[in-house]
């Protein structure tokens, strides 16, 4: 497990990471791009009984069953709208492919360690333990998220917990 | 472990599994030979057929360095080779004897391949035993203590060579394990290696149990183990008067090796430092056992060795082996998924197509046609291949049921019927605990003793018949056996005595049922065998996991039948789509009885349930729009279609929107992704791409009743 962040601290500032950034809402976003496995549009999903709201249902990606999550009603950011412009992050964590709802993927930025500064508290809708820092870049902020703390916590609920 | 296997690399590790596949392989048929062997012994063709097996397991451990597993390989292969030559004449005890022989070779195979426990003192035993046996009947020089077992062969080695004499200089290695209290009697070792030390050159490694504990050992007490080699002209008996005062003759083993086998035996050597100072080796003395496991294997050739191009020579398979090929299950798996994806583009195509014009698409439509056939065929055939003949489980019964019935005082003879039946492995390897539950069942309880069968007038041999056969797209197992049948008066009366539901007027269908409940069991005495009464329950539960079904016919006197009734793969199952608002669910066919449009009159409800009246019958309604909290199109039981579910004799009625269509899927878990889904048994994908999710019915019933 190597996150962005722990890159970037092992080899001091030289080397930088890249992120792949998106919107929610009116946020930008940054996750691992190491962790990114594809982008795709959003189709119609399977609902799945007795699942939370933000668990949209699950897809079928190349006779892989894959389970879509949609960060905006987890966040509780932007409005979710499902059109044509939606996108759908596949990501692999920890070894599993999870689809991820966004309203739009932006661009891939490499930032170095120093550019990285650690999120204030904020007892918001998204733990600050899932944020691995808050990235600058061109006078926007980028949240940067620990997807695979995120995914594997216990209020995704998108993994077994007893894993 | 040994440290030749340390050194290996990923690459060997997969040749090591090749190995255990075939040690295992030779094991079976071993095994198999040996327990149908005609009471006046084996036929040329048989001996060379074990001597085989025998042979290719020691040359396999030798190769990849398991030499611990030569040891019993060797003595047996020698034993079979007097045979033979006819130098050692058969007698029946040795069939146990050689059976023996393959457990303690199948347990140090699992000990390498598992990490399982090795008993290093049935290694010794066998050995000694087997030895005996070639003592017994051969020229050869007996040797009085039974852990010198090795001793012997090498001598053997020794004089069948005629390389060394009795004066040229001997290599002996010593193995010595000394009382715990050695040191409080006040004897100083140094004296002793020094004696040693004059005799010829001396090593000594010292080995410690792996338990030792440095914060809490007691320095009066010995827990070490000596291991030495020695060049001397001296012989055992001038090396065994210097350990005189200190040792009993069992705590210190001599093996006298000429110096002509020594080159090949460097890497024997090094290993036994490793094996002396291993520390996962679970046993008191370090040392213990004699220096069989790493000295066997040095041995030698022997001259039949040399005949390997002989008739009848190892190295020569059925061809049944040579026609077939070792695949990893995963592979397959990787195939029969890849295939299950073109069948859905078959299928999207299909769709796409139909609405197309057929006159003037005419050849398109040929064409999908064809290519429907062919990726059914091609789906038939992957599908096949995981598929097992159920000989494999078959086949471990005759030596279970050899045993069992001579400790039962029985006789009993096996029959099996449709050995090639096929069955997925899956299957086949969840199906064997089952079988083998029933037939220590049949053996223990239903057969009986000789006396009573002849009062019976019957044959005094009981028969166990396993039969297998494919009944449409199901694969049915019947274990049939003559015996005394099920006691309808006992079964009821040990229910009741158990508080499990029961009454006199219950059909004896209904009654053989009872035996299924958790904790019966009729045996007046619970023996090591069966009586325990957690059998038939796990027998159920263990069947119903694989979507099975069991069934049980009876009549006093005459026997019982025990069916068991499996589908035939786990990777496709037969279902129904329906429709529940806007999505699609599968229904598996095998619990679905009928379905039905309820008339206004037959629907009723209990305490504000839904129930409906079917043929007498008040059966309970489940809304699955309710269940899985969706929005239905239908929410009256009497706008919307019932289908009636019956999984072991549970019944209900689900209600759904719509039936759209009778599908083969294939089941995809969800779990791979996601967590698991209460209510469903995975998902598969349709015709158009989208995902529908499997019911599984046992658990609908479980969620209704938690609402």
């Amino acid at each position: 497990m190597q996150t962005g962040q722990e890159r970037t601290d092992k080899n001091g500032t030289g080397v930088a990471s890249e992120y792949l950034t998106f919107t929610l809402g009116s946020e930008e976003y940054g996750i691992d791009i190491l962790k990114v496995q594809e982008i795709r549009g959003y189709d119609t999903v399977t609902h799945i009984a007795n699942a939370p709201e933000f668990i949209k249902g699950v897809i079928n990606l190349r006779g892989v069953i894959v389970p879509i999550v949609d960060m905006r009603i987890k966040f509780k950011v932007g409005v979710p709208t499902y059109n044509e412009f939606t996108v759908v992050i596949i990501m692999n964590v920890l070894g599993r492919v999870i689809g991820m709802v966004v309203d739009g993927v932006s661009d891939v930025v490499a930032l170095s360690g120093d550019q990285i500064k650690p999120a204030p508290e904020m007892g918001a809708a998204l733990d600050t333990d899932y944020i691995t820092g808050l990235g600058t870049l061109n006078e926007q902020m980028l949240i940067l998220v620990d997807i695979e703390k995120l995914m594997s916590s216990e209020e995704m609920q998108v993994m077994e917990q007893a894993n | 472990m040994t440290q030749s296997e340390q050194n290996n690399n990923i690459d060997l590790n997969q040749f090591n599994q090749v190995f255990f596949e075939e040690c295992a392989e030779h094991l079976a048929e071993m095994e198999q030979i040996l327990v149908s062997l005609p009471d006046e012994g084996p036929d040329e063709e048989q001996l060379n057929a074990i001597f085989r097996a025998a042979h290719s397991i020691k040359g396999g451990a030798g190769i990849f360095g398991f030499k611990d597993m030569t040891v019993v390989t060797h003595v047996l292969e020698s034993l079979l080779d007097r045979m033979r030559n006819h130098e050692i004449h058969f007698s029946t005890a040795m069939v146990d004897l050689f059976l023996e022989a393959g457990d303690v070779i199948s347990m140090q195979l699992a000990g390498h391949r598992d990490g399982a426990f090795v008993r290093q003192e049935a290694i010794e035993q066998i050995s000694a035993k087997l030895q005996q046996v070639i003592d017994a009947g051969s020229v050869v020089t007996p040797v009085g203590s039974a852990s010198a077992a090795m001793t012997a062969v090498s001598e053997e080695i020794a004089l069948s060579e005629t390389v060394a004499s009795e004066h040229s200089c001997q290599r002996y290695e010593l193995v010595f394990t000394p009382d715990p209290d050695i040191f409080r009697r006040g004897i100083r070792l140094e004296n002793l290696f020094a004696e040693l030390e004059e005799l010829g050159e001396l090593t000594v490694t010292v080995g410690l149990p792996a338990t030792t504990d440095f914060n809490t050992i007691d320095p009066e007490i010995c827990v070490c183990s000596w291991r030495m080699t020695l060049f001397t002209t001296a012989s055992e008996a001038d090396i065994r008067d210097i350990f005189e005062f200190v040792a009993d003759v069992d705590q210190l083993q001599v093996l006298t090796t000429s110096e002509n086998a020594l080159e090949n035996r460097d890497s024997a050597d090094s290993e036994l430092i490793a094996k002396v100072t291993l520390p996962e080796i679970p046993r008191p003395e370090v040392a213990g056992e004699p220096g069989a496991d790493t000295f066997g294997n040095a041995i030698g050739r022997r001259s039949y060795d040399k005949n390997e191009l002989a008739p009848g020579a190892y190295g020569r398979r059925t061809s049944e082996a040579e026609s077939s090929i070792r695949v990893g299950v995963t592979k397959v798996d990787q195939l029969i998924n890849q295939v299950g994806e073109l069948v859905i583009t078959q299928l999207m195509l299909a769709q796409t197509a139909a609405v197309l014009d057929p006159v003037l698409h005419e050849n398109l439509h040929r064409s999908l046609l064809q290519l429907e056939r062919n990726t059914r065929d091609l789906q038939q055939s992957v599908m096949s291949i995981r598929l097992v003949p159920i000989s494999i489980v078959f086949s471990r019964f005759p030596r279970m049921v050899r045993e069992l019935a001579a400790k039962l005082g029985k006789q009993v003879e096996l029959k099996t019927v449709g050995d090639s039946t096929e069955l997925d492995k899956g299957l086949i390897e969840k199906i064997t605990d089952p079988l083998t539950h029933l037939v220590r069942n049949c053996m223990d309880h239903a057969l009986e003793i000789p006396e009573t069968r002849i009062a019976s007038g019957k044959e005094p041999c009981g028969t166990i018949t396993l039969r297998a056969s494919q009944v449409g797209g199901r694969i049915v197992i019947d274990v049939i056996d003559d015996g005394a049948g099920l006691n309808r008066a006992k079964i009821l009366a040990k229910a009741a005595e158990r508080g499990i539901p029961a009454s006199d007027n219950m059909s004896d269908e209904e009654v053989w049922q009872l035996i299924f409940a958790p904790g019966f069991s009729t045996a007046e005495c619970v023996t090591d065998i069966s009586g325990r009464g957690v059998g038939m329950d796990v027998v159920l539960r263990n069947v119903q996991s694989m979507s099975g079904r069991v069934n049980i016919a009876s009549e006093p006197g005459k026997g019982t039948r025990v069916t068991i009734s499996l589908p035939l793969t786990l990777a496709i199952l037969d279902g129904l789509s329906v429709a529940v608002g806007p999505e699609k669910f599968i229904i598996p066919l095998n619990s679905i009885v009928e379905s039905l449009q309820p008339a206004p009159e037959s629907l009723k409800t209990v305490n504000g349930r839904n129930v409906v009246h079917v043929r007498g019958e008040y059966i309970p309604i489940i809304a699955l729009y309710e269940l899985f909290n969706m929005d239905a199109l239908v929410k009256e039981p009497g706008k919307g279609i019932l289908i009636l579910i019956d999984v072991e004799g549970e019944k209900a009625a689900l209600l759904v929107d719509a039936l759209l269509d009778e599908h083969q899927v294939v089941i995809k878990s969800i779990e791979t992704n996601y967590r698991k889904v209460e209510g469903t048994a995975g998902a598969t994908i349709l015709g158009d791409g989208r995902v529908a999710l499997i019911l599984d019915v046992n658990s609908l019933f479980r969620m209704r009743k938690q609402k």
